[in-house]
């Protein structure tokens, strides 16, 4: 009776997952290797509204300097990164703690920010407003002053929300920003027109062995997901796999002890992190309070990981090849270090060769999506240079 | 037909039946009970095998034994394969969590399919969990 | 509240001491006791079973669990006032193993007793871990609780003195959980007359603990989750009002209730095992009572091994498990029912479908 039950489920999800399959960001198919982007009913997706929520993005009036936006940190070029930066630079130049994810794919996560502190695109988007080393505002009001007056802003949010005046609040700024970022999504690399779309030539020898590695002796996939469908590369999950946390081992008891004890609400867990040092390398623990998140950080997604340099919450791990070398090295940057006692218990040593650890960076770089092939070769070719 | 060639035919049949009554081995569905004990003991000597790699130290590189995590074989679902496998990522038969297992929890290499270990390994495993009905797929 | 739903109630005196007990203060846990000097926690850790390789190498897995469980024990505020360890320190009981795992329990910023394990006891008969951690049984009073330490993995003369040719087959025998050539658990005839005598001055109304690595239980005779003389020793425990068992052993999730005694198992920090029902050649007891642990992703070495924090409450033990890569559980006794229940799923439409995948 129960797998008939669970039978009839089965059938049943695969049925909504189709009828889904069409709708998603532009009444388009999702690309290769990704599935439908997870659309929230209580903000639909229109062009109008992703044109408005491109020109929030990009609005530098929403800081206190009136020279900083979204793009900032998220620059077009630089596949919405700000790569070659470790930790981002917000009005007057002030630095924060965290290495800026890319927008690209993020409408795939459950969580938003390294530690995952906001649960949507449309709750993330209100933080760097009023985080004193981002935009630095000290409320949302500026920013409701302006679209609530500036012509283009009142017809636009009349014309996508039919609201104006005091009804435009920051609900509508935000999901604007957000159906905007649902936009970006890329699939469609070599990797995914080589197992998902089956070309034989897609990937070279090198990036085939190093899927294997990926897969196998790397064991990469369990946080990494490539599933028989559709590869995320990310599970969503925080882990904690030994970077940043070596700086603060003996301070954890304090540091956990008073950020608890401090109470804090989600607003200043955001400030506290972004401009603490050590508190930052507390992770999630900064959200869940639970002994689990000791300097747990999220799963990224590795689509276009080749362009989205340097790496890891910090940006402390410069190149791809550091990056595969710290998980051999079973999570420590430096080999034979000790590891941390909260290391996440997925991460061992590998024993890969560097033979292998090459055929693994060059499986990685086959997961830029088309859009951002040329980057990736003029990244690569500046290295070269070097 | 003429008589001699329904004669001779005759003739041909009778010593073809009175040959194959001799030699009875042409048919294919005799088998006695003793050859289903034989066979059935053949069958326990791969799982008496298995058994012995089961409790083995040596299958991974860290003296880890599958029998530690797993008692009799307990917990190794055999009857759920082929299913999605969660940690790798797509749907594979029992040799290969098998395999995973190898490599991951007791740190060594998988074994080929061709390799007597690993039908031993199945053997035994599903013979510890035999009676119990199929359910593919099931997580 | 719909009647015959259990409530916080039924269970906030024994589980308030834990809520507190995790990187909280204290303070923001209300604590509804006559006396709060009388309620305190511990700690419980068990079976690490650290692993010799070769030389000074040892199995990376087990090691990372202990080192773990230590670490996380020493972030509990408020502090508890000791800590246990469970029993099974070593794999086959080899000084190398006892020593580094005594090094690993030595970071623990608080009092520790143990418990002897069949993997510390069966290579010497427990020398070199009484030389490291003292007596294998006695008892102590804390608190106004009496607390008593049982060897509960002791057998038969023959079977652990004649029966095998050299001390390291004997230990290897009875490592093997599934193992036919093992030999059932017990406490022996020597323990409980001592157990006897030292509950003669135990008064009836004193809570008792008693801590054991079997279960002081028969549930599977195979991979000898048994006492042999579990009702014995159940027997000299019955005059009293309050008494609850601890055991290590099984490395999972269990809890009873037998007349008087509250039965809890602790979880290994090593490595689980799979619930004796899913073995299917083989009848098991496990008790009806218990909500399983959540089912595990081997990928996450730690998930389904993990530690605990005990709270006593007027006599009561109530269980808080720390499982890692996994979601906490809490066990704590229920005063309406009169037993042990888990304060979240022991209803089984609560139940999630991690616990459902047998």
């Amino acid at each position: 009776m129960k797998t008939l039950l669970s039978g009839t489920l089965v059938l049943a999800a695969l049925l909504g997952l189709t009828a889904a399959g069409v709708d998603n960001a532009q009444g388009v198919s999702p690309p290769l290797g990704l599935p439908p982007v997870p659309i929230p009913e209580a903000n639909p997706q229109t062009p109008e509204k992703v044109a408005l929520g491109e020109k929030l993005f990009n609005d530098k009036r929403f800081s206190s300097t009136g020279q900083v936006n979204c793009a900032e940190c998220h620059k077009a070029e630089k596949a919405l990164t700000d790569s070659p930066l470790s930790v981002s630079q917000g009005i007057n130049k002030l630095t924060g703690t965290r290495n800026a994810p890319t927008v690209v794919n993020a409408a795939y996560f459950k969580t938003a920010f390294w530690d995952g502190r906001s649960p949507s695109l449309e709750d993330q988007a209100l933080h760097p407003f009023v985080n004193p080393v981002e935009m630095g505002l000290k409320d949302h009001q500026p920013i409701l002053d302006i679209v609530r007056s500036d012509p283009d802003y009142v017809k636009a949010f009349q014309a996508v929300f039919v609201k104006q005046g005091e009804a435009v609040t920051m609900t509508e700024v935000t999901q604007a920003i957000a159906a905007f970022e649902r936009t970006k999504v890329s699939g469609n690399s070599p990797f995914d027109r080589w197992y998902f779309g089956k070309e034989e030539d897609a990937l070279n020898p090198a990036q085939k062995r190093g899927f294997e590695l990926f897969v196998n002796q790397g064991r990469c996939v369990s946080c990494h997901l490539i599933e028989q469908t559709q590869a995320l590369f990310t599970d969503n999950r925080f882990h904690n796999i030994g970077v940043g946390i070596n700086n603060i081992k003996s301070d954890i008891p304090a540091l956990a002890g008073e950020f608890i004890k401090a109470g804090a609400t989600a607003s200043e867990v955001d400030v506290k992190v972004l401009t603490d040092k050590r508190t930052s390398e507390l992770g999630r623990l900064a959200v869940s309070k639970s002994m689990e998140d000791i300097g747990s950080f999220k799963t990224p997604t590795l689509r276009n990981v080749a362009v989205t340099a340097p790496y890891m919450h910090d940006g402390s791990v410069k190149t791809l090849r550091d990056a595969v070398v710290h998980y051999n090295n079973g999570g420590v940057t430096k080999k034979g270090d000790p590891v941390n006692d909260f290391l996440s218990s997925g991460i061992r040593p590998l024993n890969l060769s560097d033979a292998q650890v090459d055929d693994l960076v060059a499986f990685l770089e086959s997961l830029t999506s088309p859009e951002f092939a040329q980057l990736a070769q003029a990244t690569a070719d500046s290295k070269k240079e070097k | 037909m003429s008589k001699k060639i329904v004669g001779i035919t005759l003739i041909v049949l009778t010593v073809a039946v009175a040959i194959a009554g001799y030699v009875s081995v042409t048919w294919a569905d005799k088998f006695t009970k003793e050859d289903q004990e034989r066979w059935q003991a053949e069958f326990m000597t791969v799982v008496k095998a298995g058994r012995e790699l089961w409790t083995s130290p040596t299958l991974g590189t860290n003296g880890v034994a599958c029998a530690q995590c797993h008692p009799n074989a307990a917990n190794t679902h055999p009857e759920t394969y082929p299913k999605f496998q969660q940690q790798i990522g797509r749907v594979i038969g029992l040799r290969d969590m098998i395999n995973w297992c190898l490599q991951h929890p007791l740190e060594g290499k998988a074994i080929d399919v061709n390799d007597p270990k690993m039908v031993a390994l199945e053997a035994y495993v599903t013979y510890e969990r035999r009676g119990v009905a199929l359910d593919p797929g099931k997580h | 509240m719909t009647p015959g739903t259990v409530t916080r109630r039924d269970f906030i005196k024994g589980a308030g001491a834990l809520a507190a007990a995790s990187l909280l203060p204290v303070t923001s846990v209300e604590l509804a006791f006559a006396d709060p000097a009388e309620n305190f926690t511990f700690a419980y850790i068990s079976d690490s079973h650290i692993q010799q390789i070769k030389g000074a190498e040892f199995v990376r897995n087990w090691d990372r669990g202990l080192i773990r469980a230590v670490a996380e024990a020493n972030l509990l505020t408020p502090k508890p006032d000791f800590v246990m360890f469970g029993g099974d320190l070593g794999q086959l009981g080899k000084k190398e193993e006892l020593d580094h795992g005594a090094e690993m329990l030595s970071k623990l910023n608080y009092k520790l007793h143990c418990v002897m394990g069949e993997h510390d006891y069966y290579l010497d008969l427990g020398e070199y871990w009484s030389k490291l951690f003292g007596p294998q049984h006695y008892s102590w009073d804390h608190k106004g609780v009496h607390f008593i330490v049982l060897n509960s993995i002791l057998t038969n003369d023959d079977w652990t003195l004649r029966r095998w040719p050299t001390p390291e087959q004997r230990m290897l025998e009875m490592a093997g959980l599934d193992n036919p050539n093992g030999s059932p658990f017990m406490v022996g005839e020597k323990q409980r007359d001592w157990l006897k005598k030292d509950l003669e001055s135990v008064k009836k109304e004193t809570p008792i603990v008693l801590f054991s690595h079997s279960p002081i239980q028969k549930i599977y005779k195979g991979w000898n989750f048994w006492t042999d003389d579990a009702e014995d020793v159940q027997a000299l425990l019955q005059p009293f009002d309050t008494v609850n068992v601890v055991y290590g052993h099984v490395h999972q999730i269990q809890y009873n209730q037998i007349g008087n005694i509250a039965f809890n198992a602790v979880m290994a920090t090593a490595w689980p095992w799979p619930y004796p029902q899913t073995y299917a050649q083989a009848e098991s007891h496990l008790p009806k009572l218990t909500v399983p642990m959540n089912r595990a992703n081997p990928f996450f070495e730690r998930d389904a091994t993990g530690w605990q924090f005990i709270g006593v409450d007027t006599g009561r033990v109530a269980v808080h498990y720390r499982l890692t890569n996994n979601t906490d559980r809490t066990v704590a006794f229920n005063r309406t029912k009169g037993r042990p229940e888990d304060i979240d799923y022991q209803d089984k439409a609560k139940e999630i479908p991690p616990q459902d995948h047998y």
